[in-house]
């Protein structure tokens, strides 16, 4: 796409074409080269991160990329700017750039192996990434985790609002049976606990079990969401919303009413079982099984009941049970992230499975783009580390985040990245030089 | 080429001097967890100024073991919100390594919140919280207020003494961990005074309900003398209008979490004539407490209410327990045990909402005051009770 | 008997101000097919206008411009507070209209629904960051009198807010049925396709869709204050939404549908408090609401349609 233009280059064109030449190099990296020049930038703040903090006059490692410390101290913008520079983006940079031909080998190497074994070796560097630049701090841990958890809510609502097409307003309902439900098994099986006194099984057990109170919260929120279903999709139109808007309400209203549970006090207590790797690993599952999902038959036949309804049902899909399926299923995911939740800020209460929750997963998954895992992805972490970050403005924070909202609604009203297909397999390849290489490979 | 290696031996050059370069600076933070959106504004307004006032009054600074240590507070939002507590707890703890963390205010967000500041074994004190479970098997949790426990019993022998009634009617929030749980203490009280039955209705609503004519109608119907509202600034105004809508006559008694001036503003002459318990008495103080409230006063243009004068006190008692840590080591998880260890030792403490002498929970006792508002719309001191 | 009949005055009141708020949530889903999930906030910011509004105009008769008995100026400046409100109230809504939804009128539907509640968050936060944390006390207005018929006590305040909603609603439905204007929103709300080619100005009757059902939630934000005096900016959000809630029960576009339906909620809420601990009430509304849409999807006058979803 190069245009030939007759008068002289603007600054923003020069600017601009600058900034391609210099990306040039990088076009060749590939994932598996991103990933390790990553793992050497966080290896390398983990050895000097603190002294060079000390040294450029900050109290610590700036956690989240320095945004907060910008944004309370903003003398401390140069300091924040170097110190990223130095540890990330120059590291980074060197490392993928010099490493990518080596690496495009192994990854070409590896495309002999099953598509599995290539993903694990990536999703091994990723949590290696991921770990290590969390591990330096608490924050740091609490932070990864909550976005995991977005991520899987977000994606899981973007079944039903984006490949389905309908407007669901109970997520936080399915949220909460899950968190519930998972609590009670963990607390009630493996915890002594002063509400539901002394633990059935051996403590030690409990991390082992985790699973199964992850995958009961799970379906206990699917079989909340029949509730919903049954009568939404008998007829057309917006009832879904409605009455998913009702449920929401009724189960928020129901937990406040069981004592049992702790009423609207919430329950307290859940052991430390989400931790780093665990919801790393229900993230990776949750995204490769709902990837799967929308690229089954099945997806393809919930994007064409979302198209057009008779169309589809001309050509023999059964729009009532393709619906029916996908909203369990993603009450399903739902219900797993409740219980996630739950176990990692180890305290829920009703009213925080309400309004502001809605308006908070809606924003991810319209922030991120309809109908696209990459999307959900995209719009969980960002809206999740942005809200981290804008903290200091207090309570300029939620007018922030809105009006960035309407703008991202008003220019792309799809959300960021719509309508994409999330392929797995591409995103191993080998890249640009390679290709050559492949070719040079087969001949 | 050339360039890339005169940035590599730059950047080599750089980590090693970082690698020997200077400690980490020697500031003493302290981390404040208040409601400052939400539903009770006012008393994270209350909690701020009180905190601010405090910074000014010891001029910035502590004085451990002959060492000037600067003080910055870490003042967080915790838009009243039990888990939004708990994460603001957890971020003050982790991301900004506080010593010490001041509050949360209402039980509702200091019982979740102190159960992150125990695990994670930093020490926390509660200006306000007066439900049991806040410190109750938690060694880093303490509190400044009375407990409720002591406030149920409180009201009930003061109602009785007063009023000679015999039935009562209790409205009270059960969505909030602090009339909840008083709202119980104090059906028990009066039970054990009146016998079984004394309390004709027990009626509850939840968080952010402004209509409770349903539970009012029925509280006239089952004949209570008088409504015991254990409830915040916002809901008294609404609940005692309400009743005198409906054409109830009774005294509608309040408990501590009254004691904000937004009551009166908001609730006006309807409120005038009502009694309730409370921590301090603004009207009429001496001493110290009065110097409190003349420079509060003189400062943010109106008399603190009890937040305020509590978070004072909860200030004092950290600055007291960082002193008597004797010293900083700069590792802060030592330093935090350390000033744990001397919170627990202080045994009396001398505060402008009252002497207390502290248990080994980590509560206070000390002796609650019964005001009167009266027809200024003023908090006069009525009568002092004592454990 | 008499305390049946108390729970239903109460129960009056407090569905008149559901009904005021769905009436504006329906009028725009059955006109733009939109929903507006801004519009509890903005019957909280009608009802700080009214509150400015109403001081202001205490504090210019305390001066003394005019000299008229008490009871006639509290009147006097009710109505006025009345009317200016709803004005304002009116320009509120329409600015919504113009930066929230117009920029997205051939958006997903979806899209639009989330820029709503997104003015809606900043209509919150906003007041918060600009009037500060305190709450306002609304200026009582209406000298409380109240009555006892039969052991039932009614405030005169009681009977003036109902009356008044009843009021609004009639007209508003007179005008949608018997205005041109009226007949055009009323034919967008048929066809939302072919009805602009016919010469009728989209951009217009969503405006005046907009201010209308604003103007109504400012009337509701007046008589909330009047019943409710205390004021935050938090306070029209789980009210809207239940609004909402009642609107789509009502029937799309049924006005009257709207109002019948925001009444039935009072009832339902204020009955289960009273037969049920007061907690159940959300709980059992709901689930009410829930059964009568799986039996009726329609709501109480709305029309089956199938409408193509613009997504």
């Amino acid at each position: 796409m190069t245009t030939e233009t007759v008068s002289p280059p603007s600054t923003r064109q020069r600017f601009r074409a600058a900034l391609l030449k210099a990306w040039e190099p990088y076009r060749s990296v590939p994932l598996l080269g991103w990933l390790v020049a990553i793992l050497v930038a966080v290896g390398l703040e983990r050895l000097v991160g603190l002294p060079l903090a000390y040294l450029l006059g900050m109290s610590k490692v700036p956690a989240l990329l320095g945004v907060v410390v910008v944004l309370s101290d903003p003398i401390r913008i140069p300091s924040v700017l170097i110190y990223i520079l130095l540890i990330y983006v120059v590291p980074i940079g060197l490392v993928a750039r010099f490493t990518a031909p080596l690496f495009n080998r192994i990854a070409a190497y590896l495309m002999r192996y099953p598509l599995l074994v290539t993903a694990l070796v990536h999703l091994l560097l990723l949590y290696a990434d991921l770990h290590l630049w969390a591990s330096i701090s608490d924050y740091r841990i609490l932070v990864a985790r909550l976005t995991m958890i977005a991520i899987i809510v977000t994606l899981s609502l973007n079944l039903v609002n984006g490949y389905m097409g309908e407007f669901s307003c109970s997520h936080p309902g399915f949220m909460a049976l899950g968190a519930y439900t998972a609590s009670v098994f963990t607390l009630v099986l493996f915890v002594n606990d002063n509400r539901f006194g002394e633990a059935i099984f051996p403590p030690s057990w409990g991390p082992y079990f985790f699973p199964v109170g992850l995958v009961l919260g799970g379906v206990v929120s699917a079989i909340g969401a029949l509730l919903v279903a049954i009568p939404s999709f008998r007829t057309r139109g917006d009832y879904l919303a409605i009455i998913s808007l009702a449920f929401m309400f009724v189960v928020k209203s129901l937990f406040e009413n069981m004592e049992v549970v702790g009423g609207a006090r919430g329950v307290a207590n859940q052991p430390d079982y989400a931790t780093l790797p665990i919801v790393f690993v229900w993230t990776v599952l949750s995204v490769w099984i709902m990837n799967n999902f929308v690229r089954s038959t099945m997806g393809k036949a919930l994007n064409a009941v979302r198209d057009d309804e008779l169309a589809a049902t001309a050509m023999t899909v059964d729009t009532r049970k393709t619906k029916m399926v996908a909203f369990l299923f993603a009450a399903f995911w739902a219900g797993v992230a409740g219980g996630l939740f739950a176990h990692v800020l180890h305290y829920i209460n009703p009213d925080t499975f309400g309004i502001r929750k809605l308006a908070e997963v809606l924003a991810m998954v319209y922030f991120g783009g309809l109908n696209s895992v990459t999307g959900s992805i995209v719009g969980a972490v960002s809206l999740n580390l942005i809200s981290e970050a804008l903290r200091p403005l207090e309570i300029y924070k939620w007018i922030i985040i809105p009006i960035m909202l309407i703008l991202i609604m008003i220019y792309r009203p799809t959300g960021l990245v719509a309508f994409t297909e999330f392929e797995i397999e591409k995103l191993f390849l080998p890249k640009g030089e390679t290709s050559k290489g492949a070719g040079h490979g087969t001949a | 080429m050339k360039h890339m290696k005169f940035v590599a031996v730059l950047l080599i050059a750089t980590f090693v001097l970082a690698a020997c370069g200077p400690a980490a600076p020697a500031t003493i933070k302290i981390g404040i967890n208040a409601p400052i959106t939400g539903d009770i504004p006012k008393v994270g307004e209350g909690t701020k100024f009180a905190a601010e006032l405090w910074l000014e009054e010891i001029g910035g600074t502590i004085n451990v073991g002959g060492k000037d240590y600067k003080v910055e507070l870490v003042i967080e939002d915790n838009e009243s919100k039990g888990e939004s507590a708990a994460a603001v707890n957890t971020k003050l703890i982790t991301q900004d390594e506080v010593l010490v963390i001041v509050g949360p205010q209402a039980s509702k967000q200091a019982v979740p919140a102190g159960a992150v500041a125990n695990d994670l074994e930093t020490p926390m004190i509660s200006p306000w919280s007066t439900n049991p479970a806040t410190t109750k098997d938690r060694p880093w949790v303490f509190r400044t207020p009375f407990l409720d426990p002591f406030q149920g019993p409180v009201i009930a022998n003061f109602v009785t003494d007063e009023f000679g009634f015999t039935k009562a009617g209790v409205l009270y929030d059960i969505a909030s961990d602090y009339p909840k749980g008083l709202a119980e203490y104090f059906k028990q009280a009066w039970e054990e005074l009146h016998g079984e039955g004394s309390v004709v209705a027990f009626e509850s609503f939840t968080t952010g309900d402004t209509d409770f004519s349903a539970q009012l109608t029925k509280i006239m119907d089952a004949g209570a003398e008088f409504i015991f509202a254990p409830q915040y600034y916002n809901e008294v105004a609404l609940i005692v209008k309400q009743a005198h809508e409906l054409g109830f006559t009774g005294p509608i008694v309040g408990s501590d979490s009254w004691g904000s001036a937004e009551t009166v503003n908001l609730c006006g002459e309807d409120c005038y004539g009502l009694f309730f318990s409370t921590h301090y008495a603004a009207e009429g103080a001496t001493g110290a407490t009065k110097e409190f409230i003349d420079k509060y006063n003189a400062k943010y243009g109106y008399v603190p209410d009890d937040v305020a004068a509590l978070t004072w006190d909860s200030l004092n008692i950290v600055k007291t327990a960082i002193e008597n840590c004797g010293k900083l080591t700069g590792d802060i998880k030592a330093d935090r045990k350390c000033v744990r260890d001397a919170m627990a030792n202080i045994k009396e403490f001398h505060g402008i909402t009252g002497d207390m002498t502290f248990t080994e929970e980590g509560d206070p006792i000390k002796c609650a005051v019964i005001v009167r508002i009266s027809e200024e719309g003023k908090f006069t001191f009525y009568k002092q009770v004592c454990p | 008997m008499a305390f049946f009949l108390q729970n239903l005055v109460n129960a009056l009141q407090w569905g008149s101000f559901y009904a005021l708020i769905a009436i504006g949530y329906s009028m725009v889903y059955g006109v733009l097919f939109l929903f507006n999930f801004a519009h509890g906030d903005i019957f909280m910011v009608g009802a700080y206008i009214g509150f400015f509004v109403s001081t202001g105009l205490l504090a210019l008769a305390s001066t003394g411009v005019v000299a008229l008995p008490e009871g006639v100026t509290l009147a006097l400046v009710l109505v006025l507070t009345l009317i200016i409100s709803m004005i304002l109230n009116s320009f509120v809504g329409m600015l919504v209209e113009r930066i929230g939804y117009r920029p997205l009128r051939n958006a997903p539907r979806a899209s639009a629904a989330i820029t709503g509640l997104m003015i809606g968050i900043i209509l919150e936060t906003g007041n918060l960051a600009i009037l500060g944390p305190q709450r306002r006390l609304f200026p009582d207005l209406i000298p409380t009198q109240t009555i006892t018929v039969a052991g039932v006590s009614i405030t005169n305040k009681k009977m003036l807010i109902v009356g008044i909603s009843i009021l609004l609603t009639v007209a508003l439905h007179q005008f949608v049925q018997r205005s041109k204007w009226g007949m055009a929103m009323r034919a967008m709300a048929y066809d939302y396709v072919v009805v602009p080619l016919m010469g009728i100005p989209v951009n217009t009757v969503a405006l005046m869709t907009f201010g209308l059902g604003s103007a109504l939630a400012a009337a509701g934000g007046i008589l909330y204050g009047t019943a409710y005096p205390v004021l935050d900016p938090n306070m029209g959000i789980l009210f809207g939404w239940k609004a909402f809630v009642a609107a789509i029960l009502g029937g799309r576009g049924s006005i009257l549908g709207a109002g019948v339906a925001g009444f039935l909620l009072g009832f339902i809420e204020i009955f289960v408090a009273t037969i049920f601990p007061s907690t159940m009430r959300n709980l059992i509304a709901f689930s009410i609401i829930m059964i009568i849409l799986t039996f009726r999807p329609h709501g109480f006058f709305g029309e089956p349609y199938s409408a193509r979803l613009r997504l």
